[in-house]
């Protein structure tokens, strides 16, 4: 695309000029074989739409796993200025706080040995899958929906061990619809479907020794997000907003990037429901994390359970309020994992891919707002991945490998084939290069458990 | 004059042309129901009442409705009587419970349309996330 200009080795840019209704650039972090990908789809226009935005500052950024998404490209981002800048919930995404949390266990894989069938099939039987699925929890909605994973936690170092310990401030149960309310109260503790998963891993190889990793040792990552709950949350905000743009006298080239201003009533009223739409994606990150232990200790005893701990917990879809060089931000994050120096980020791979731990560098604070990447990217269509494979051959595949596969689904596991997605690498070295994290760990799958 | 689901990387695109705006609404019922899957739980009826601000919204709203049921009770529709009155809706809809499959998770308003064509024709374009 002849609009990019390349700034240095891994970040390009598309001028603030380029388009009449652009307030800021539009900036990437990629290298020449995923910028060619990314030109494939129309993720580059859609980060120009998000450059557009009132009150966004310094650019619309966008991570190496960049791919189209609505309104807002996947792997985005975009930090607008309080207390007027605007807040827009497609600037979330529909899965308000979908993340990762890693859990590492007391032993490695030859100590695992012939046990590990067992312990994913267990896995798989105490965390429902799929969409729509209920878990059988009864909680108080209301207390999750204020404080996040502590609810439901059984150890105080999880809750430490998470981002933002499992809980946004200023959430109100009473800016989430019934609707809303009703579609998550019984997922709490269940994965989810499409990209969703549990997966057990073995730790295949250290760059550095950081978060006490050991070569070999067996880890569990949890991907899952808000459910239903927070689905609806973001569709209620996306109409109401939608309904005052004229209010607000904000023209917008997509009606799907819908926002109004932080401090407005509609602003403020969407923060505080997404702030509850994150801490219920906490809380059932952190119930499955609970489902997991019990599953260690019924397949390896309770002492491989006690010795099982949370490595960290990232939020990929969220905006939060955040401070850089005296002013106040609100950072969308959309497919994007906060990345502050020395802290952990997870980055799945696709299924039956290797993923990587990272460790957020001093760059991100300088270049992106505390940010790296959150995963892959799609590089296929769900149509086009069931068309190049059979759910049944992906799944003999995979075993092949050595990997034990649970799924509910053929078709969902055909549309989840690696293939499907971005090289996961090439994404993670762009981001080391680029000076936002660097490589801890590289965790390879030897059990996936899919929504 | 039917309807056509586009794939995208991460989306599904639902086209649909109709004669009539109330058969673009019935297209998009059809449509989701093929997403959904077949179910063979109790038959059952909804009720379904909506107002929206023009056309488009009122097509993602009534594509929202039949998600959530979809996702808390695994509604997969058959069939709806459908009155359309300008921008609002009333409407029946026959269908069973069961196990729709876990696939949508949301209507977004992402490259959202509906509108006549010269012809007289209707024409619609929604994007769902999956």
């Amino acid at each position: 695309m002849s609009e990019l200009t390349r700034i240095d080795e891994v970040t390009w840019e598309i001028s603030a000029d380029a388009r009449p209704d652009m307030r800021v650039p539009a900036r990437v972090f990629a290298d020449e074989e995923l910028l060619a990908a990314i030109e494939q789809d129309s993720s580059l226009e859609q980060l120009q739409n998000v450059a557009t935005l009132p009150g966004i500052v310094d650019a619309a950024m966008a991570m190496p796993d960049i791919h189209q998404g609505y309104g807002f490209p996947v792997g985005g981002l975009a930090a607008t200025e309080l207390p007027d800048g605007v807040v827009s919930p497609g600037g979330v995404g529909y899965d308000i706080n979908c993340g990762v949390r890693l859990l590492a266990l007391p032993l490695t894989e030859d100590e695992l040995g012939d046990r590990r069938e067992a312990l994913v099939h267990e896995i798989s039987r105490l965390v429902p899958a799929g969409a729509g699925k209920e878990s059988g929890l009864r909680v108080d909605l209301d207390r999750v929906l204020l404080e996040g994973s502590r609810v439901v936690a059984e150890r105080d170092d999880d809750v430490a061990q998470t981002e933002s310990e499992g809980r946004l401030e200023g959430a109100d149960p009473a800016a989430v619809s019934e609707r809303a309310q009703e579609r998550g109260a019984g997922q709490l503790g269940t994965m989810g479907s499409g990209n969703h998963f549990v997966e057990l891993q073995r730790v295949s190889r250290l760059f550095d020794d950081g978060f006490d990793l050991r070569d070999g040792q067996v880890t569990v990552l949890i991907h899952s997000g808000s459910r239903g709950l927070g689905h609806q949350v973001c569709s209620d905000y996306v109409h109401r907003m939608d309904a005052v743009l004229g209010k607000y006298g904000i023209e917008l080239p997509d009606r799907q990037l819908s926002c109004a201003p932080a401090s407005s009533p509609e602003g403020q009223a969407y923060l505080a429901a997404m702030a509850a739409a994150a801490n219920f994606a906490w809380a059932n990150r952190q119930e499955i994390a609970n489902r997991v232990r019990s599953a260690v200790s019924r397949v390896l005893g309770s002492d491989a359970a006690e010795g099982t701990r949370q490595v960290y917990d990232v939020a990929h879809n969220v905006a939060k309020h955040e401070s850089y060089g005296g002013r106040e931000l609100l950072v969308h994050r959309k497919g994007a994992t906060r990345a502050f120096p020395g802290q952990p980020v997870f980055i799945p791979g696709s299924m039956g891919t290797k993923s990587f731990v990272l460790a957020g560098e001093e760059g991100s604070m300088e270049r992106s707002f505390g940010t790296a990447c959150h995963g892959a990217g799609r590089r296929l269509s769900r149509t086009a991945a069931r068309k190049q494979i059979q759910g049944s051959d992906l799944r003999r595949q995979l075993e092949q490998q050595g990997i034990v596969v649970r799924s509910p689904s053929n078709k969902g596991l055909a549309e989840e084939a690696p293939f499907a997605y971005k090289d996961v690498e090439r994404v993670v070295e762009v981001v080391e290069r680029a000076g936002l994290a660097r490589r801890v760990a590289e965790l390879a799958p030897i059990g996936v458990v899919k929504g | 004059m039917s309807y056509e689901w586009v794939d995208h990387t991460a989306e599904q695109e639902l086209r649909i042309e109709a004669p009539t705006p109330e058969f673009v609404l019935h297209h998009s019922l059809s449509a989701l129901a093929e997403l959904l899957g077949e179910t063979d739980g109790p038959r059952q009826t909804h009720e379904i009442e909506l107002e929206a601000r023009d056309l488009a919204d009122l097509l993602a709203k009534w594509l929202e409705e039949l998600v959530y049921l979809a996702d808390t009770e695994g509604f997969v529709p058959d069939e709806a009587e459908i009155v359309l009155r300008n921008t609002s809706l009333r409407a029946r809809v026959i269908g069973r419970s069961g196990a729709a499959r876990p696939l949508v998770k949301a209507v977004t308003y992402h490259r959202l349309a509906f509108g006549e064509r010269p012809d007289g024709t209707w024409q619609a374009r929604v994007v769902l996330d999956v």
